[in-house]
């Protein structure tokens, strides 16, 4: 299932930006963690190892993003971009010092489809939601569990609050930029993962243009799911459901006459209209705002 | 005039200290990043025709800075700009193919100019537009339409506009008649880059001393007070993502008619995102956008000389590195900046207080 790390991105990108921290930086997470997961897996040749690795890595470039832009105020969109640059030149870059210039692709072994004892069997359904590998089930916990997080515990209250008032959290007696900070590193692990599902969930190699913007659609699904982990889920089920018509298409067309470029850019454009056409928006007050205590 | 030295002093020690953390990043191949680097830095220099590769690589550089630089003054984040420059291109070969034989160059270059011109700012101002009207996150709809020009271009380059022998995704070749004129003898400096000197001229005139750049600025620093003062913020965005989109478009001109003499699928890949990068090194100032490309511009000659250099194998996916790392510096060197002034004048205040 293709959808699984839009799931997975978009669900780190509703916890941080929550908490009025978008994560620009997603589309060299999502890569930085693919990479990750890639020699991890390549390396131990053991598929846990690639996983914690995608996470690892993927919270060392969330790291960076919060340091910039949390502590030192910057702009997030501008630091986003320049992580974004620097995990494409550090992938690229320690793939060929690792491994030189193979002459065949290197290639791992996938995370194998685990078929879930009973729910698989289910006839349609089964087979397809059901029949995945862990990472797929990991969003399908995940998912109910944000929703709970962010609305049925007193956690999840902080880090709305972080987004939408900060200085009520701050005369609350909480730090607002370390919760800003932790919440961007768990997202930055999240999308580690997420990233992460190209190379060991599905593709079995790397290569650095592995992401293609798919990162930025996740960091789209959030916005237009309305911050929300329901929203993220119809968000994402509509990416996959223009995937699956574009793939349907090409197959039935031949790319020859039908202009598959057009499936290619329907995702975006997808993106653009459902931006324009989304009245009510639920935006956190304070997203992309640095927080500044008065002094 | 002080605080602009100051900004300068800390951009280039912020410069230094990327360069040097790259550098080091060199040991992991078990080269040393001195004598490799001296070795690069010499061939660069000795030869002409690589010096003013930095020149011709810096040209577009310039516009696709400009393109985020100019909507920044609007406190927006033009972030499509690679996307304006394919549009650029589209129309920049297009014209050229169409007229470059029948028409004197003056009249073509002109033409194209104003054709890629529009075609840039064509898809600014429906961002714009977007942000105006529906009020539409300008960020995330001028990186989705990058997405989507290149899907166009990707089309027409297999179709309508794809070369006569129809082997790769490529144009045919624009008529000689259609070429930017070469000014530097012996190099690849063409016309275009004094173009871009002079545009990024113009845009600093136009940002700071005429009155739409003042409302450009002013809705910048404060929309709701401008809106207060009589400017239509929604009009400000419309116009600064057209002009911003024009400005990128512009660079399809310059590296159609200029370096490539054609179009090719994945032409120029990431001048959009460095444009953002030189940009913020030059703190949005038209001005400092030509000398930070020009600084950009010799990293990525480094890059490519570097990689020639026999024996070595450096890959050339060392400039994304050199500059990332160059950019995270320089985002901190303004926080280093603005911590270190307020040090001085909290100092200044308890001197004043005793």
């Amino acid at each position: 299932m293709m959808s699984t790390p839009l799931f997975l991105g978009a669900l780190a990108e509703v916890y941080a930006e929550r908490t009025g921290m978008m994560v620009c930086a997603i589309e060299g997470i999502f890569l930085v963690g693919a990479w990750g997961g890639f020699i991890g897996t390549y390396i131990t040749s053991s598929l846990w190892i690639g996983l914690l690795l995608a996470m690892v890595f993927g919270m060392a470039m969330a790291a960076i993003y919060g340091v910039v832009t949390v502590y030192m105020k910057q702009q997030q969109v501008v630091t986003g971009t320049a992580l974004n640059i620097l995990a494409a030149g550090i992938c690229a870059y320690f793939q060929r010092v690792l491994f030189g210039v193979p002459t065949t692709p290197l290639q791992i072994d996938t995370l194998p489809k685990v078929a879930i004892p009973i729910l698989s069997q289910i006839p349609y359904i089964g087979p397809i939601f059901f029949c995945q590998n862990i990472l797929t089930y990991l969003a399908y916990v995940l998912i109910p569990l944000a929703g709970f997080v962010l609305f049925k515990t007193s956690l999840g209250l902080t880090l709305r609050s972080t987004g939408e008032n900060p200085e009520a959290v701050d005369v609350a007696g909480i730090n607002v930029n370390r919760i800003r900070f932790f919440t961007v590193l768990v997202a930055g692990a999240i999308s580690g993962l997420a990233g992460s599902f190209y190379t060991v969930g599905y593709l079995g190699m790397f290569t650095t243009g592995i992401i293609g913007g798919r990162g930025w659609i996740a960091f789209a699904i959030c916005f237009l799911g309305n911050w929300n982990p329901k929203g993220v889920v119809f968000g994402t089920l509509a990416f996959g459901f223009a995937d699956a018509i574009a793939i349907y298409i090409q197959s039935v067309s031949g790319s020859t006459i039908f202009p598959n470029e057009l499936v290619i850019a329907l995702p975006y454009i997808l993106t653009i209209v459902l931006t324009i056409s989304r009245k009510n928006f639920n935006v956190p007050a304070k997203l992309g705002v640095p927080y500044t205590k008065e002094s | 005039m002080k605080g602009k030295f100051n900004v300068l002093f800390y951009n280039v020690g912020a410069v230094a200290v990327g360069l040097i953390i790259s550098a080091s990043m060199l040991l992991f191949m078990r080269i040393n990043p001195l004598t490799v680097g001296g070795e690069a830095i010499r061939k660069i220099f000795m030869d002409h025709y690589t010096t003013g590769e930095i020149l011709v690589k810096a040209t577009p550089l310039i516009f696709t800075s400009l393109a985020f630089a100019f909507t920044y003054k609007a406190n927006l984040f033009n972030i499509g700009a690679q996307g304006q420059f394919y549009a650029g291109s589209i129309a920049a070969v297009s014209l050229s193919l169409l007229l470059g034989e029948s028409l004197p160059t003056a009249l073509v270059i002109l033409i194209v100019l104003i054709g890629s011109f529009a075609a840039g700012a064509a898809v600014g101002g429906l961002i714009g537009l977007a942000k105006a009207k529906f009020h539409a996150n300008e960020f995330l709809v001028s990186m989705m339409s990058t997405y989507i020009v290149k899907a166009l271009m990707d089309y027409l380059l297999r179709t309508g506009l794809q070369e006569t022998k129809a082997e790769y995704l490529q144009t045919n070749a624009i008529s000689i008649n259609a070429y930017l004129p070469n000014i530097v003898p012996g190099t690849r400096i063409h016309l275009g880059f004094a173009l871009a000197i002079v545009t990024a001229i113009l845009v600093w005139v136009l940002l700071y001393k005429t009155p739409l750049g003042f409302r450009i600025r002013a809705v910048g620093y404060n929309r709701n007070a401008s809106e207060l003062g009589g400017i239509r913020s929604g009009k400000i965005y419309v116009i600064s993502f057209f002009i911003a989109g024009g400005l990128a478009g512009m660079a399809g001109l310059t590296e159609v008619n200029g370096v490539q003499h054609m179009l090719l699928q994945d032409f120029n890949s990431s001048i959009g995102s460095f444009g953002i990068g030189i940009a913020i090194l030059a703190n949005g100032n038209p001005i400092g956008c030509i000398f930070a490309s020009i600084l950009f511009g010799f990293l990525n000659v480094m890059g490519t000389t570097m990689g020639r250099l026999p024996g070595l194998s450096i890959p050339a996916s060392i400039i994304d590195l050199i500059e990332g790392i160059v950019m995270i510096c320089v985002i901190a060197s303004y926080f280093v900046r603005r911590a270190v002034q307020n040090n001085i004048e909290k100092k200044h205040v308890k001197k004043a207080g005793v």
